[in-house]
Order: structure tokens, then sequence, then C-alpha cells
């Protein structure tokens, strides 16, 4: 019985930022749906855009040609990847909580983990789209005019100015998505009905507010003065409110069946 | 020793329903303990506020000497297997065995393959696609290779055949031997299990209204059975638990009997057996083996 110690007097040598990094990889793990399937539909979504400019290209010349090609800055084929990311918070709440309170993960470590890895996601994705976005200038709109990543929302300026609009775009959407699942997490649909009777209460008010004053004038005017960069330079505020908010939810929710 | 668990005065109401009443319990380190008692008596409600999972309305609950409540020192240490346990959709076994060492620093992943292959495990197949009984093994795989010094398993087995409930048995007592732990087993399995126990918690309608030795809960009642008069007149004057009889024979079940009582029983050609831990619950508990039983 000598070799025989008790393992509760064992050492636990677990910092707070190892436990909260072991959190983060639990949203990698088989992370298919969160990494790979997005990839894989905005390249069908790519797909299809592709054959439309082909055909419009195939079908038009000269100054038609570059008419189009402008209209296309208003692409808004690359919006689905943002909402997308919405589902993937929410998704990833919702099926991660339980099984890391089953895994004796304190809701505080889960919820840091997870937002680390939120912001991982965002600067891979936000970094693809840079990417792509110069690959769609450099080859003149795939070769045939065609606009995506480079549509008019994003702008065009230098790389850490792009790199930050998607960045913070995914952020927003990220960490609203996960405000949102861990609502649903605490008070299931209830919650969530209430909240989006809220949201649309919120909205409502606004553009009555908006029509009542004749103010969508100035609304415009403040979306084309502040620029891309701006805009969603303000967005950080929602996106910080919305994580504070989810941390504060969640560190009184139970897992329940 | 400092307790492993100490349960002072505790509470827990949802709206009306009082799931856990005033309840105060200790749990020493290193025993077999089993949490027993009906379906929605209060077990799953306990172990969830013992493990931080749920909130206490109100009383004290230490464990390893503080609160488990968003304590991941405390946290670390525990392991709480519930038949109920969601494990993310997207995963499969084995993922769910690649990422269970990160949280539990005794983790032990050869004998986690040796517990795969025992129970047969698909580990490539998804979540999703695992029969009730294939789900609840993952459950138990965790809850032994884990090796927390305070393991919760409540109602680990759902589904699970009997073979297979046998090896989670004799691999939990070998392994408790080896590594001594303290776990808590709650069941309505109870003779399967009876060897198993060393310390006995029964709770019913959220009050604990059995907290003792396995040992002594055993010793605690006795059945004799022989000719009906001879039966009656020696249990004349005891508490009689339990009565049943066919023709002119009978059997009482009667509290606690002393060395020379057994042998007073054993001239007058009575015979005596041991009361099982179920029989002797059941009757404690007042319900009809029956009802117990059906809420299995």
């Amino acid at each position: 019985m000598t070799t025989m110690t008790s393992i509760a007097t064992a050492p636990m040598t677990r910092t707070a930022s190892s436990r909260i990094w072991n959190a983060t990889r639990l949203q990698f793990t088989n992370a298919w749906q969160s990494i790979g399937l997005p990839w894989l539909i905005l390249g069908i979504i790519f797909l299809a855009n592709l054959a439309i400019w082909l055909l419009l290209y195939a079908s038009t010349s000269g100054q038609d040609r570059a008419d189009i090609s402008k209209g296309l800055q208003y692409s808004g084929a690359t919006s689905y990847i943002f909402v997308y990311m919405l589902i993937v918070a929410i998704q990833a709440i919702n099926r991660t909580f339980p099984f890391a309170l089953g895994l004796s993960v304190t809701r505080r470590d889960f919820y840091l983990g997870t937002s680390v890895a939120f912001v991982i996601f965002s600067v891979i994705y936000g970094g693809g789209l840079t990417l792509l976005s110069y690959v769609e200038q450099g080859t003149g709109g795939w070769g045939v005019g065609g606009r995506m990543f480079t549509a008019v929302y994003y702008g065009s300026g230098p790389v850490w100015q792009r790199l930050f609009v998607f960045v913070a775009i995914f952020l927003f959407f990220f960490f609203v998505g996960m405000a949102s699942a861990t609502v649903y997490v605490r008070w299931k649909s209830t919650g969530l009905v209430t909240l989006g009777g809220v949201f649309l209460a919120i909205s409502v008010a606004f553009i009555a507010l908006a029509t009542w004053s004749k103010s969508w004038a100035r609304v415009g005017e403040w979306f084309a003065t502040s620029g891309p960069v701006g805009v969603v330079a303000w967005s950080l505020i929602p996106t910080v409110i919305a994580g504070v908010v989810g941390y504060v939810i969640l560190l009184r929710a139970t897992p329940k069946n | 020793m400092t307790p492993a668990v100490e349960v002072t005065n505790l509470n827990k109401r949802f709206g009306s329903v009082h799931a856990v009443n005033d309840v105060s319990f200790t749990v020493t380190e290193n025993k077999i303990y089993g949490l027993l008692g009906r379906n929605g008596a209060g077990k799953t409600t306990l172990m969830q506020l013992l493990t931080g999972q749920d909130f206490a309305t109100s009383g004290s609950i230490e464990v390893f000497g503080a609160s488990p409540v968003e304590n991941a020192a405390v946290l670390q240490r525990l392991c709480f297997i519930k038949e109920s346990q969601r494990y993310p959709d997207n995963f499969k076994p084995r993922h769910v065995f690649a990422t269970a060492p990160w949280f539990f620093s005794h983790w032990d992943a050869d004998f986690a393959e040796r517990l795969v292959d025992e129970f047969r495990l698909p580990v490539n197949r998804p979540i999703k696609k695992l029969s009730r009984g294939q789900l609840s093994a993952v459950g138990v795989i965790v809850g032994l290779a884990s090796r927390a010094p305070l393991t919760f398993f409540d109602e680990p087995y759902l589904g699970l055949d009997a073979v297979a409930r046998q090896i989670f048995y004799d691999r939990l007592l070998e392994d408790y031997a080896e590594h001594p732990r303290t776990v808590i087993l709650s069941t309505h399995l109870i003779d399967e299990v009876s060897d198993l126990l060393e310390h006995v918690l029964v709770i019913d309608e959220g009050r604990i209204i059995i907290d003792e030795d396995a040992e002594e809960l055993r010793a605690s009642a006795t059945t004799v059975s022989g000719l009906r008069p001879v039966v009656d007149e020696f249990v004349h004057g005891r508490e009689v638990l339990h009565r049943a009889g066919i023709g002119g024979l009978t059997s009482v079940t009667v509290r606690g009997l002393s060395v020379s009582e057994r042998e007073a029983a054993a001239s007058k050609s009575l015979e005596l057996a041991p009361v099982s831990l179920q029989q002797l619950i059941v009757r404690r508990t007042g319900s009809t083996e029956k009802e117990f039983e059906q809420s299995a």
C-alpha cells in the first residue's frame, strides 16, 4: 500500500490561461462546420456569380462591360458568410456549453476561451477575404470584371484597412451571435422570442424616429462621410456590449436538457 | 481528515417545487457512496448543486473546503457524469476522449482505450448515431479514465446491457482499489451495486432520509422465517418492517438482532436471512417494492 497515494492530494497545476486556452481548443475540435463548410459554401456562391459574370462578359463589350463592373461593386454576395457566422456562434455555444460544464470547466473559462476562439476565427476569415480582395483586384475581377470581395462596403484602402473592416464585421456577428446564444442557453426559446421582440421594437422605433424627424438624409450622409472604416469602427461598440452582456448572462446559466 | 463534501441546510426550489429540502450531510474522502432514491427524488439536482452546475437557493456547499460554484480549483478535481449529458453533435466519441485529458489532469489514456474495447464502443461513429447504451458507455469511460478525486456517476448505465454494467462495476472497483478516490454513484439498481457501496445516502422528496454506513445498514435488519406461531412469538414486541406469509409459514423482517437473539432464534429452528439493501431501503422509505421498481 506504500505506493498508493490518494489522488485527492495530488497537485493541480493548471493556470487560468491554460484553462481558458483548453476551452478555446474545444471550438477547434472537429471544426468542419465552423471552418470548412463556410468556405465551401462561399466557393459555391462564388462559382455561381462567376457563371453570371461570364455570361454578362460574353454578351457585352466596351462601355457596357465597364458599366456592369461598376454596378457589381454593390454585390452582396459575401453577406452570407457574415450572417452564417452568427449561426456558427449560436451553435458553438449551444452545443459546447453543457459539454464544457460536464468537463468541469467554469462558465468564466468557457466564455473567455470561446471568445478567444471567435477572435481567431474572425482573423482567419478576415485574412482570407482580404487576400481574395487583392486577388480579385489583381486579376481584373477574375478576368471578367466580376466583383465580390472588393464590394463598395469594404472599401479599397490599404491592406490594414481592408483587414480591419473584414475582421471587425466578423467580430460583430460572432459576438452578437454569442450573446443571442447565451440568451437561449439561459432562458431557452422564451428568451430568444423576447429578445427578438425587443430588437424589433427598437428597430421600428428608430425607423419611425428617422422618418418622423425627416432625418434619413442625415443617416445616409453619416454612412457616406464615415466611410467603410468609420462605420465598422463604430460597430466595435455594439460588439463589445454584446460580449459583456453575453458574459453576464452566461454566468448564471445552467445546462438544461 | 477534511471531508470531500460538506453540505449544510441546503435548499433548492424551482418555483413551487422544493427539489432539495434542508439537506445536510458529509462525504468522507476515498469512499464509494450510493445516492439512492426514486425518480424525481432530487438526486440529479443535488449532484448539479455539488458540481456547481446549478445554484443553491440557500444553504452552504463545501467541496474540498470551498464552494464549487465557478471555482476552477475545486471543479478541476471533479468529474460529473450525467445520464443526460449532452455532447457536441459534431463530435465522435474519439473527440470526447481527445478533449477530456485537457480538463482532467489524472486522465489515463490507456485505461480509456481498454474500456473502449471492453464496451465495444465505435469511436468513429457520430455521437448522434450512437445507441442509448453506447452513449452511456462514453460517459462511463470518461468518468473512470478521468480518475477525478471526486467522481459523480448519475445513473450512468442507462441502456447498458447486463454484461456492460458488470464491466463497469468491476472496473470501477479495481481502479478504485489502485487509485483511491471518492465516488458518488446515483442509481436505482440498488441490488446490483450494493456490494460496491460503502456508505448509503437515501433521498426522498428532497430530503436525506438515510445516511448510514452500508454494512451497518445491512446489519440493521434481518428476516426471520419459520412456522407462523413460532415466528410470531419470537418477533413479539419488536419493530416489524415487513411481513409476508403463505399458509402456515411466515417471514418477518425486523430491526437488527443481537448475537444471543440469533442463537435463540436458531434454537427454535427459525431461519434467519440478511435483508437486501434494496428491500431495506424500500421498506424504510415506506414505498412498496413494486412502486420502487416502477420508478426505475
